[in-house]
Parts: structure tokens; C-alpha cells; sequence
């Protein structure tokens, strides 16, 4: 098979994927926060996953599902951006950097959050950086650190509880 | 929605952020359903997801540790060093993060507003201030050098081997001890909260006492003179307490810098202005800045992301 016709054959199948599970995912985008604008977004959806080069994906629905969830997460970036330009303050204080327009918190955030998650003992924290820097598996870094699964979910939701409420401070 | 309700519905979003962070995560209808229960699980899930991605600008860890040994005649193998097997000996690691995938391993460097722990294996601790460069050797564990910055030292004493911190030209050796340190322009100022130490034991042998600051330049003819400073204000950067008694507002910048993050000019007129007063890192940093300005009979003007202070 041609490169070509490989790249077809996945169009054609996300576009039956979206058809065949319009309303399940026009009823995710609504739960998710789309509300009466859940329609439009199915479009922005279908364009965003016919016109976009895609390799080959194992889950079909699986794949599509998450760009949903991903659109919605960049709608939610997007109202809060636009929300704090009328704040001076944290404009000054943004992240300098290719990425700085997207990202949420400054770099001094960062650098309180990077306490945060160092506060909460070495074994969290490295655990924590070998899931979200390193993209390990739970699984792997249990075997790795020879603890079990459920310490490794139990310091994961530690470390992200900390970080969650470090966040929350930024807002106060 | 209640506090508690709301804790409750942000750790099930934490939960959810988790398992999706695996490519293979299938659940959606699982999830649409946990979205569909509460109106408000929507936007907290947006919070918590977007703080995760945010979590991308973390820097990465290159050597996920660095393993100090007591004893310097075993040496450790290169692998033993830099690898994940040595588990085991991870109990007496000393976590070095931050580190670029190509930088040298025992440089720990900060930005600015960021502070950093070390463990040492002997149980000695240093905390690092912003903007500061701490460089460890895994030759000799009862060393750290201060090539600039700010760092507090939490040293466990042995009498026959001192621990010695070098910044610049300066050598400090611990009798049993915390001390601060800070290196800048070519000066170095230590100020003990416990214990006794030494400074240049060689050349100056100055002992500085708890409750004891000296101010010391690299090209000082006579050793430094021996002043007092109250305890409760020796690295105050930890807690975001800086308490000063008659100190040019340039070294306050700096401290601010360091501690916090911000950009503090002050105008040549205003440089001779010497300042008494404590300050609090306050999270609105604007605050901080005005509590400045109205202490030192300053003005102070936004430039870019940080402050000036004129007259």
C-alpha cells in the first residue's frame, strides 16, 4: 500500500468514526463544558481531524474523543488568556519564550510549583518527574523504584494534589 | 460547591488528568459521565488539566541523582553514578533537578525566585537561594563551593572532618553549625544562626560566633571585622522575611532578585540610600515593591517586568 492511499484510508476512517459517534461526542463536548455551542464545536472538531495529518492510530474513537477533550482545553486556555489581558500585572509577569502565550502561569509560578512538588519528599517527587517529565508508565516505575502500583498512584495524586493547591494560591 | 465538595471533585479531576496521561486510556463514556454529575466538574477538570500541561515547561532531569558516598576510597563506577539501578543506595542520594541534559551533574543552579533543597548523604543540608550557582564534588563530600548567590548551610558537625564551603577566594570550615552565605561582586558575607565557624582558616582565622555577620572582599587587605545580626533574621529568604539594618538598596535588589524573582533598578540618585526595615515577599509582589519604596522614601515606576526606584 502507498503512503497515500495509507493517509486516505485514516481520513475515511476518522470521518465514519466521527459520523457513526456524532451524538455521543456532541454529548461530551456538552458535559465538557460547550453547553448550546456543542454543535459548532463538532464542526471545528471534524475539521481539525480531517484536515490534520494523522499517522496511523490503533483506537479510532479513542483518538478522537481526546481531540475533543483537547479542543476543550484549548477553548478554556484561550477564555482565560483573554480574560487576564485586562490584568497589567500578569502580563509583565508571563514566561518569556516561544510557548509563553499559551502557558497559564509565569515562570516564577513554575518555580513555586517545582517547591511544591519537592516538599512533598524525595520518593513522591521522583516518581512524579519519571510519569510527567519521563513519560514512564505507573507500572514501569513501580518495577523501577521497587515499590507497587498503588504507592506510585497514591505519591502521583500527592504530588498533584500539591500542586493543585499551590496553583490555587496564584489565584487568590 | 463546598470547599470540601470542591476538594473532593478536584482530586477525582487529578484522577482523571492521571489516567489519561496514558496514551492507551479508553474511558471517555466513563469520564463524560463523571462530567455530566456536577455542572462545576467541568471547569475544575479544565484547571487541573491545563495546569498539567503547563507542567511541560518543568525542566527536565538529565542525572536523576547524584550519589554521595562518605567514604571517598570506594569509588563509584560511572554507572553506579548516573544510574537508576542504584535503588538501593538511593536512600542517600542527594536529588539534584534542573539539571540541562548535558550539564555537569554536581552544578546546582537556581533562577531567580527559585529555592532548592539538597540533602547531603551525611545529612547535611543546603538550601539555595535564587539566581545562585551551588557546585558539589563527589570526591569529597564535606565540600560545596558557592560560586555566586545565596545559600544557607545546615552542616552536621565532625570533629575530625570539617565541612568547608568555598565562595570566591573566601574558605568557611564548620565547628558544628548553620550558617548563610552570599556571594556577589566579588564579596562574600557569612552569617551564622548556630554554632562557631571559620573564616579562611589560613590566612584570616576569623571565628564568626551564632548571632555573628561578616562582610569580607576578595581583595581586602585586613581580615573582615566581626558584626552582629539577630538570629531570627539569618536566611530570612526562606521564609520570605527580609529584615535589614542600614544596607544600600542595590544589595536589597539583589536580595530581591534572588529571593523573589523581581527586577529592582534603582536610580544612581538613589543608590546611596541606605535602608532599615523588613520586608515581606508578599505573593502580589506590587506590594512588596510599595512597602519598599515607602520604607526608603523611594518612588517607584514599572519598567517592563520589573521596578524602578528613583527619588
Amino acid at each position: 500500500m502507498t503512503e497515500a492511499s495509507d493517509r486516505n484510508d485514516a481520513v475515511q476512517g476518522i470521518e465514519g468514526v466521527l459520523l457513526a459517534n456524532r451524538d455521543r461526542i456532541v454529548r461530551f463536548l456538552q458535559v465538557r463544558g460547550a453547553g448550546d455551542a456543542a454543535e459548532d464545536l463538532f464542526q471545528d472538531l471534524w475539521m481539525r481531524l480531517t484536515e490534520r495529518e494523522t499517522g496511523p492510530v490503533a483506537e479510532l474513537l479513542a483518538y478522537v474523543m481526546r481531540a475533543a477533550n483537547n479542543l476543550m482545553l484549548d477553548r478554556y486556555r484561550s477564555t482565560r488568556q483573554s480574560e487576564r489581558r485586562d490584568q497589567a500585572w500578569s502580563d509583565a509577569t508571563a514566561v518569556q519564550g516561544p510557548s509563553a502565550e499559551r502557558m497559564l502561569i509565569s515562570r516564577e509560578q513554575l518555580g513555586i510549583i517545582e517547591q511544591a512538588i519537592a516538599a512533598t519528599g524525595e520518593r513522591p517527587a521522583r516518581i512524579f518527574r519519571r510519569f510527567r517529565m519521563d513519560g514512564i508508565q505507573q507500572r514501569e516505575i513501580a518495577g523501577e523504584m521497587g515499590v507497587s502500583l498503588s504507592t506510585v498512584e497514591a505519591d502521583l495524586r500527592k504530588v498533584y494534589a500539591a500542586i493543585a493547591t499551590a496553583r490555587r494560591r496564584f489565584d487568590a | 460547591m463546598h470547599d470540601a465538595a470542591r476538594t473532593a471533585a478536584e482530586a477525582q479531576a487529578i484522577d482523571w488528568v492521571i489516567r489519561q496521561r496514558d496514551p492507551a486510556f479508553g474511558d471517555w463514556d466513563g469520564f463524560a459521565d463523571w462530567l455530566a454529575a456536577d455542572p462545576a466538574h467541568a471547569s475544575i477538570y479544565d484547571a487541573v488539566a491545563t495546569l498539567d500541561e503547563d507542567l511541560e515547561a518543568l525542566p527536565p532531569v538529565a542525572a536523576p541523582s547524584v550519589v554521595i558516598y562518605p567514604d571517598a576510597q570506594r569509588r563509584p563506577s560511572r554507572r553506579a553514578w548516573f544510574g537508576g539501578a542504584v535503588a538501593a543506595a538511593m536512600v542517600a542520594a542527594v536529588a539534584l533537578p534542573n539539571l540541562g541534559l548535558f550539564a555537569d551533574p554536581n552544578r546546582i543552579e537556581t533562577a531567580p525566585g527559585e529555592h532548592r533543597t539538597i540533602a547531603l548523604s551525611d545529612g547535611s543540608k543546603i538550601e539555595i537561594n535564587g539566581a545562585s550557582v551551588v557546585v558539589l564534588d563527589k570526591e569529597r563530600p564535606r565540600f560545596a563551593r558557592l560560586e555566586s548567590g545565596e545559600a544557607m548551610f545546615h552542616v552536621v558537625h565532625r570533629e575530625t572532618d570539617p565541612f568547608v564551603v568555598e565562595a570566591g577566594a573566601s574558605r568557611i570550615v564548620d565547628l558544628g553549625t548553620a550558617f548563610n552565605v552570599v556571594r556577589s561582586a566579588k564579596r562574600t558575607s557569612v552569617a551564622v544562626s548556630e554554632g562557631v565557624v571559620l573564616y579562611n582558616p589560613d590566612r584570616d582565622k576569623v571565628r564568626i560566633v551564632a548571632g555573628q555577620v561578616i562582610d569580607a572582599g576578595d581583595h581586602d587587605a585586613k581580615p573582615p571585622k566581626v558584626r552582629d545580626v539577630d538570629v531570627a533574621n539569618i536566611g530570612g529568604w526562606r521564609t520570605g522575611l527580609l529584615v535589614y539594618n542600614g544596607v544600600s538598596l542595590n544589595v536589597v535588589a539583589e536580595d530581591l532578585k534572588r529571593t523573589a524573582g523581581m527586577e529592582v533598578t534603582i536610580a544612581p540618585e538613589a543608590a546611596d540610600r541606605s535602608f532599615r526595615g523588613a520586608l515581606i515577599i508578599d505573593k502580589d509582589r506590587n506590594r512588596t515593591i510599595a512597602d519598599l519604596a515607602a520604607l526608603s522614601g523611594t518612588k517607584v515606576e514599572k519598567l517592563g517586568g520589573g521596578w524602578v526606584l528613583t527619588r
